[in-house]
């Protein structure tokens, strides 16, 4: 099951997740056709796919995977329209961390 | 006669009251379709529980045919969402495959020929449509059928807040805790001092506060707290990182870290220099 699960990451855990496909929820801070910055308690770079519609500062799901320089390579992104409270979803990711038995097989 | 039968924790008025279909309805037991079937001795304790993918495909089946367990606790009904992956429509069923960054799992709602009908000559009554990529929430009943695992769903319908994602996460990490600590207020108790903090986080941070903390120095406890507050992870961290963290030197880090190994606070990850917190 491991493969399948994609844990919810921001910018300060990507150094723990290099290779892995992870699940950032972040604001869309500037769209440059095939890139693109979205803000996730720190910024992080993006290559989109060509099916991915970003709108700038609207908060976006991406689903990609982490690259050796801390950028994410994106395999499915999906716009979260511009009513999304980051608090709450820091929490959530604090959760998936420090409960993680419920949400992605670590390796230990 | 058919009352007796039945016997145990079903009083006639409740039934009577319940069924309106008059004893002929209770023979043979397959009254009320899937829920008869399901429910053979759960009916009054039927739960509905908020989970992640990844608790249903983890939870535990004793032998066939017993009820699936989540943290040794038995459920009927579950509640999640997921992004939709695919959608296949059969003849009698449509499968839905749901990802919610835990697990994928197949949910199978069974086609209802007459509300189809409906639908179909009244276009203004048609239901939200269920689209690829996607999220949907999910009520259903975890089914086994050889060897794999499927929810058979009452309803699935499409989210349209997505902050509903965040709150049911949130929500399937507070009944998980429930479960595996007990209720939050017994929580606070044994935790005691700082009764604002949140939740079950909260159990664990009256550490730096509480009465339970040792004496130990204010180094040590900065230490501590940077430890608790630094992304977690298995490793924890080196000593050189905490030293940037909290702007101090090595020496006086790695002191800091020894007294709070001395108490057991934290612990050793993969080298003498590397720590993690022992309160998770």
């Amino acid at each position: 099951m491991a493969s399948e699960a994609t844990p919810r990451v921001n910018a300060k855990y990507l150094d723990s997740f290099t290779n892995q496909t992870v699940r950032i929820l972040g604001k869309v801070v500037s769209l440059r056709g095939e890139t693109a910055t979205i803000d996730a308690n720190g910024s992080i770079n993006l290559h989109l796919n060509r099916d991915a519609h970003l709108q700038l500062n609207n908060a976006a799901e991406v689903v990609g995977k982490v690259q050796q320089d801390l950028s994410i390579k994106v395999f499915q992104a999906t716009d979260f329209g511009s009513n999304i409270d980051f608090n709450a979803v820091e929490a959530v990711i604090d959760a998936t961390h420090r409960y993680k038995e419920i949400f992605y097989d670590g390796n230990d | 006669m058919l009352w007796a039968d039945y016997g145990g924790g079903y009083s006639t008025t409740s039934y009577g009251a319940q069924g309106g279909a008059g004893g002929g309805g209770f023979m043979g037991g397959s009254q009320g379709g899937s829920q008869g079937a399901a429910g053979k001795g759960t009916y009054g304790k039927d739960t509905l529980r908020p989970v992640t993918i990844k608790q249903v495909l983890d939870a535990q089946q004793p032998h066939p045919d017993a009820e699936f367990k989540i943290d040794d606790v038995e459920i009927t009904q579950v509640s999640f969402v997921g992004q939709i992956r695919n959608i296949s429509t059969q003849t009698t069923n449509i499968t839905y495959k749901l990802d919610d960054g835990t697990g994928t799992i197949e949910v199978k709602q069974w086609i209802d020929a007459d509300a189809t009908m409906d639908t179909a000559s009244d276009p203004t009554t048609s239901k939200p449509k269920l689209v690829e990529n996607e999220w949907a929430r999910v009520w259903g009943r975890l089914k086994a059928f050889n060897n794999k695992r499927h929810v058979g769903a009452h309803v699935i319908r499409p989210i349209a807040d997505k902050m509903e994602i965040t709150y049911h996460l949130l929500e399937a990490t507070y009944v998980h805790l429930y479960f595996i600590k007990g209720p939050l207020d017994q929580i606070k108790v044994e935790g005691g001092g700082a009764a604002g903090e949140i939740g079950y986080g909260g159990g664990g941070d009256t550490g730096t506060s509480g009465a339970k903390f040792p004496n130990v120095s204010a180094a040590a406890k900065k230490v501590f707290q940077t430890l608790k507050d630094s992304p977690q992870n298995n490793e924890g961290l080196h000593v050189q990182n905490v030293a940037a963290l909290v702007s101090m030197n090595v020496a006086d880090v790695r002191k800091a870290g020894d007294e709070l190994l001395s108490h057991s606070l934290i612990f050793t990850t993969v080298d003498d220099d590397t720590w993690a917190p022992l309160e998770f």
